[in-house]
């Protein structure tokens, strides 16, 4: 089964999400912030990173930062409530390379077709 | 035991007329039906006007099942969406309403390939919210909303009764929402309305200040006042924020001496004091005011105002002589604001006071021209130099 890391600081969020994906045979794990994510990726592997941006303690943007200093490849999608240009943080997530950047409200169609599709 | 649903509808009417805003009422709603019916899980989209986008606001159920408030959406272009608007006029499922049983059997049956599709696109929508029926909102032409149910704890297909429910509430929410835009456009063109009254009342009185020359900015200041004293009083007698109240003080401090409009100007302007004949006429201009104002309906209450701010604490005022309580209180405001006015600003005949002045006067009047407590009121704001 493919690995899938849910890092949102919000519960309901972690719940839901987890919940659909293993639905979709998706091995999932959750993290409630940029520090337990880190802790968990050593151990866990998964092929992909679902990253809430806006978290308590160390932000989304950060954790991406932290991240790469560990894996330059790893898959990682992030999750946002902002539009991409009020605060530049689409741009810094470019350069660090991220494979897509998803807003809040989201369409679940669209966020099953980008995690499925970068997990296949 | 089987859940009177006419009954549990009653009473959600009844609490509905009671709620503004629609977002408590449809958050009313989706608890209700998860409670009453058991559904795994409830939520409502709700159409964003200015993104023509509908938002999954509200959702309550089982953990990992409802969708986290703000987090989910579709657009205005989602199959679900284009199916309930091309569908409306429920010729294809009696009650209007997408319930996944029905309509996958009408899958089976012989349709355009268009509306399969369709249909397809919508079902394939309903399984990602883990819902097995979807129940539209409308209002006129209108989709405003659409409740998003999850399957029955105990496993079992939705009973007629309970369908009828969800659209009966379904209804009840369109209507809520319709009624709550109402509400806000309302209130804005009622906004508008009371500030052209307030404006039209300013201008009115500025009319009087125009032609009595010492009075120049008097009338502001007297409603001012006049409100800084209405406000302590009911603070002071502990009474909540009286906004009908205070408007109408603040009416009848900018329109109290509209009656003005009638006195001559020699008597008005006389450079010195009024003889008895002068002074019967210019007493007139409490109850002249009151004849300029009366056609006014709603200003019943700021005309006692207008008519008795000459009256006195002791009886020995006009234009009746009424005496202690029988004065209105928003007259004895008045009284006492328009007096300590015209204490602090030269007259023909005599210079102004200093306010400390002034103040000493206000308490030698109390009990006589002034009553008591409108008295200590204007010394304690005095005092605390809010005057």
């Amino acid at each position: 089964m493919p690995k899938l890391l849910i890092v949102d600081d919000e519960l309901d969020v972690r719940e839901f999400a987890a919940n659909f994906f293993r639905k979709r045979k998706v091995e999932v794990t959750t993290a409630v912030g940029g520090e337990e994510a880190l802790s968990i990726l050593d151990n866990f592997k998964p092929e992909l990173v679902l990253l809430d941006i806006k978290m308590q303690g160390i932000n989304g943007i950060e954790t991406l930062k932290r991240i790469r200093e560990k894996d330059k490849d790893l898959k990682v999608i992030m999750v946002t409530g902002k539009k991409p240009d009020e605060d530049g943080s689409l741009n810094i997530c470019q350069q660090l390379g991220v494979l897509d950047y998803i807003h809040k409200p989201l369409e679940l169609a669209e966020l099953e077709r980008v995690v499925m599709g970068a997990l296949k | 035991m089987a859940i009177d649903y006419k009954k549990e509808l009653e009473a959600a009417a009844k609490s509905m007329i009671l709620v503004h805003e629609p977002d408590v009422l449809i958050r009313m709603v989706v608890r209700m039906i998860v409670q009453k019916v058991e559904v795994k899980h409830a939520g409502i989209l709700l159409h964003q006007k200015e993104q023509d986008t509908y938002i999954l606001t509200v959702s309550r159920g089982t953990a990992g099942l409802k969708i986290p408030a703000g987090f989910a959406r579709i657009d205005a272009d989602n199959a679900l969406i284009l199916f309930f608007k091309e569908h409306k006029d429920k010729e294809l499922f009696d009650d209007g309403m997408l319930v996944l049983e029905e309509a996958k059997k009408l899958l089976e049956k012989d349709i355009s390939a268009q509306l399969k599709e369709l249909l397809e696109q919508a079902l394939y929508q309903m399984e990602i919210f883990e819902s097995v029926a979807c129940i539209p909102s409308y209002f006129r032409d209108e989709l405003l909303a659409i409740l998003i149910l999850g399957s029955k704890e105990n496993g079992e297909k939705f009973a007629q009764d309970e369908l009828d429910f969800f659209a009966a509430l379904a209804s009840d929410v369109a209507m809520a929402i319709r009624n709550a835009q109402l509400f806000t456009e309302l209130e804005l063109e009622l906004d508008k309305k009371q500030k052209l009254f307030i404006h039209t009342t300013i201008a009115l009185s500025a009319a009087i200040d125009a032609k009595d020359h010492y009075t120049r900015g008097h009338t502001a200041r007297v409603t001012n006042l006049s409100l800084e004293i209405a406000k302590r009083f009911l603070q002071k007698n502990k009474k909540e924020l009286d906004i009908k109240f205070l408007e109408d003080v603040n009416i009848a401090g900018l329109l109290h001496d509209i009656g003005k409009i009638g006195i001559p100007e020699s008597i008005l302007n006389k450079q010195g004091p009024l003889n008895e004949e002068e002074k019967k006429c210019m007493h007139e201009h409490t109850l002249i005011g009151v004849t300029i104002l009366q056609p006014i309906r709603e200003l019943d209450q700021a005309i006692l105002g207008v008519k008795y701010h000459h009256e006195r604490y002791d009886g020995a005022g006009y234009p009746e002589g009424l005496k202690g309580e029988q004065i209105p209180l928003i007259a004895l405001i008045i009284s006492a604001a328009d007096a300590f006015d015209a204490m602090i600003t030269d007259r023909p005949y005599r210079r102004a006071l200093s306010k400390k002045e002034a103040m000493e006067e206000i308490k030698r009047g109390s009990g006589g021209q002034f009553d008591p407590e409108v008295a200590s009121l204007l010394l304690e704001l005095y005092q605390e130099g809010r005057i």
